[in-house]
């Protein structure tokens, strides 16, 4: 730690100390649990990890034991010494306080370092992996505003650049990011690989300051942590709302706002190179649930294969599609296969009434509606579920008197007049349609509808409904079974994300 | 680590689990050989005929001819129906299907589905798909399928390209990994792709140097750098070589093959 606080545009060094007295390092700290705690202070304990995180040691030369005689947390003499400590700790029941304070009292008493923080900040991530909203952006190569589509409804050019797959590299992009950051501001990040998912996180924490050196702690009230993550093998970036765990109160939104502003527009510019512009495009998906995320916007199959498409991207049917199999896709030879429907089948069908048959009939037909409408998804308990889904239904009110005409084609757009925070988010979805564009006067009357689905798993549940019989599943309209992979959209002509219907 | 014996309810449960995995086997076996005995000449011609067996297999039939087809053209098409009661065209969609093999294994194929959303045209447009996303679909789409009604679709040479990409990104997967395979040992510990299309492979020297080498459409070499200690080594990047421009013939080269 140099004593001289010089303003600069480097980033934050990770070997940054924060004194433990600051109530962000608390503020980490307890939000965890004791053994996240423990196997936090063992990581840090570990050999790759120690040059960033060393520990408060006593001198091995110095065998004057007496002065740490009233020390509540006398120091070990090495970090292996301290694993033992911590292990023991670990094998032992007790309070979360008791590490807490050992942590900021003892082993780490001169500070700990950003990159500890940093650690600690990512292990509540993993602990908690519903504590982040993420965002779905994909990479595009930038063209001028008029081919800019948003949801690749529009037609890209044909030219090489639409044939790029835009490439990745952390530590460039790292560097780039920098580069785009004001000298006002001063950033730490961190990039991770995500224990279980195939993701690379970079968090990014900012800090109010012009100094990188230990003056730049005092401003922790008012930084801001967000995260990225990358997708291994997908043109996509996943961002996350940024989280203020300083004290700075609601009277520092809006700087706060324009502070992630700032490395949110750098990210693009990061990304590209010379002669390789990028943009990020949204792709109207935010969820808290990472593995929904990366079904939809990963390196899989899934991607634009959602609902019932979704048999044709489950990797596991591959053995029985290829062409070197003989055996038939259908169950033909008796005892071959038992669906799960055929395995209700004599549990007394012949003491049912015929009411009961119907009904089991019904029932049965539901399931399969179901299984045809949803495929494989929107189970309750595949762990992909969004928590929330945001529709405005753009569609006329169906005519009692004359036969709504399939081909909803030709009627005019509706009216634009009304704008509200979520409203110009959801119009920016929607994508002109060509003959939509003479201006008709509206006969039809649009209501106003706007849709909001809410719970832990929005497309499981409307499958249940479809299976019991609430909802009729033939003619459901296909928004509802999640196939578009969207949380917020414009329906019109009862299709989501522009009025071909497509997925592109 | 003393051996408990085992009670008798964990015995049973071994059984349990053993004969279900016995049930399974047995069931595709079972349904192996129903369909190799519906395919055989001979069963078809001992069948009487108003038999249902022989219905079934006539189907045994027309699906092995498919199978066939898919083996042996990589590119077949299926027509498939759109559940969505509001879905264009009432729910016609045309399905390309692509058929990949890659080491020595046909891979779960790739889905094309299209639609034909454009009132007045017959222009396909692609409705979903299973391509995965490092293959650049919207950019061919709009080369071979554009939407304009003045343009012409080449719905064959969409099928075509799209096949070749996603064959040689696979391929490319493929030369990786037997890079790696034939690489790695004392000297070079890390060998991987680093990029989507994985057109990119990373090396790691034991001794600290790193390479980056860039892989062309067909598997050529076109760029190598090997770099040491912030410096470029091109000794190191030549010896890896070995006079090759091929990525191929480097794993040849290195496996001890030339």
């Amino acid at each position: 730690m140099s004593r001289l606080s010089i303003p600069t545009t480097a980033r934050l060094p990770s070997t940054l100390h924060v004194d433990p007295s600051n109530p962000t390092v608390s503020k980490y700290l307890n939000r965890l649990s004791r053994q996240s705690l423990i196997s936090l202070a063992l990581e840090w304990l570990d050999e790759n990890h120690l040059p960033l995180a060393i520990p408060y040691l006593r001198d091995p030369e110095d065998d004057s034991s007496q002065d740490y005689e009233n020390d509540f947390y006398p120091p070990e003499s090495s970090p292996e010494a301290l694993q033992e400590e911590y292990l023991f700790l670990q094998s032992r029941k007790g309070s979360k306080r008791e590490i807490i304070e050992r942590i900021t009292q003892g082993d780490w008493r001169h500070g700990l370092t950003l990159y500890q923080l940093a650690m600690a900040d990512l292990q509540y991530l993993y602990d908690h992996p519903t504590s982040q909203k993420w965002t779905a952006y994909r990479i595009v190569p930038l063209k001028l505003p008029s081919s800019d589509d948003l949801d690749g409804e529009q037609q890209q050019e044909v030219d090489k650049t639409s044939l790029v797959v835009p490439p990745f590299h952390p530590s460039v992009f790292l560097r780039s990011l920098q580069e785009q950051i004001m000298p006002d501001i001063k950033a730490h990040y961190n990039f991770d690989r995500h224990k279980t998912l195939p993701l690379l996180i970079l968090r990014i924490f900012i800090v109010d300051s012009p100094y990188n050196s230990a003056a730049a702690t005092t401003g922790f009230d008012s930084s801001k942590t967000f995260f990225l993550a990358f997708p291994d093998a997908s043109p996509h970036i996943y961002l996350s709302k940024p989280q203020a765990i300083g004290t700075g109160g609601a009277g520092q939104g809006g700087e706060s706002k324009s502070l992630r502003n700032l490395i949110v527009e750098g990210i693009p510019k990061a990304l590209s190179r010379p002669q390789q512009r990028f943009t990020l495009v949204s792709t109207a998906l935010t969820t808290r649930n990472l593995n929904e995320i990366l079904e939809r916007r990963g390196d899989g199959r899934s991607n634009y294969a959602g609902g019932g498409w979704s048999i044709y991207a489950d990797e596991r049917k591959g053995v029985k599609e290829s062409p070197l199999s003989t055996v038939l896709p259908l169950p033909s030879p008796p005892l071959s296969e038992i669906t799960e429907i055929e395995k209700g089948k004599g549990d007394g069908v012949f003491l049912m009434t015929d009411a009961e048959r119907m009904e089991e009939k019904r029932r049965k037909r539901a399931k399969m509606v179901a299984q045809a409408r949803f495929g494989d998804t929107g189970k309750i308990g595949d762990g992909k579920g969004v928590e929330r889904v945001d529709l405005v239904l753009e569609d006329a009110f169906p005519d009692v008197r004359k036969d709504e005409d399939e081909e909803g084609d030709v009627t005019p757009r509706p009216k634009t007049g009304r704008k509200s925070g979520i409203e110009a988010d959801l119009d920016r979805m929607d994508v002109d349609d060509e003959e939509g564009d003479h201006s008709e006067v509206d006969k039809n009357w649009r209501p106003y509808v706007r849709l909001t689905f809410h719970g832990s798993h929005v497309f499981a549940g409307i499958r249940q409904l479809v299976e019991a019989g609430v909802v009729d599943g033939e003619k459901m309209p296909g928004w509802m079974t999640g196939e578009e992979g969207v949380t917020m959209g414009a329906v019109r002509n009862g299709r989501i994300r522009g009025h071909k219907g497509s997925g592109l | 680590m003393e051996e408990s014996t085992p009670t008798p309810a964990q015995t049973l449960e071994d059984e349990i689990s053993d004969l279900q995995t016995k049930l399974t086997s047995l069931k595709s076996q079972l349904s192996l050989q129903t369909s190799t005995l519906l395919s055989a000449p001979s069963t078809r011609s001992i069948l009487p005929p108003q038999s249902p067996l022989l219905t079934q297999s006539n189907t045994q039939q027309s699906h092995n001819l498919q199978s066939l087809y898919r083996a042996c053209a990589s590119i077949t098409t299926f027509r498939a129906r759109d559940p969505d009661p509001n879905s264009v065209d009432n729910g016609s969609i045309l399905g390309l299907r692509i058929d990949v093999v890659s080491r020595t294994k046909f891979l779960r194929p790739y889905y094309v589905l299209l639609n034909r959303p454009y009132p007045g045209s017959k222009h396909l447009r692609i409705h979903r798909h299973t391509v995965p996303p490092c293959i650049p679909l919207s950019g061919l789409a709009a080369r071979y399928l554009p939407s304009d009604k003045e343009k012409k679709q080449d719905l064959v040479r969409f099928a075509k390209v799209l096949r070749r990409e996603v064959t040689r990104y696979h391929h490319r997967l493929g030369v990786v990994a037997d890079l790696r395979e034939a690489a790695v040992g004392e000297e070079i510990v890390e060998v991987s792709a680093v990029d989507a299309e994985a057109k990119q492979v990373s090396f790691e020297w034991a001794d600290g140097r790193i390479g980056r080498l860039v892989m062309g459409d067909d598997g050529e070499v076109e760029k190598l750098v090997v770099v040491v200690e912030g410096e470029r080594d091109r000794e190191t990047g030549r010896e890896l070589l070995g006079g090759k421009v091929d990525v191929q013939e480097i794993v040849r080269r290195l496996s001890g093959g030339l």
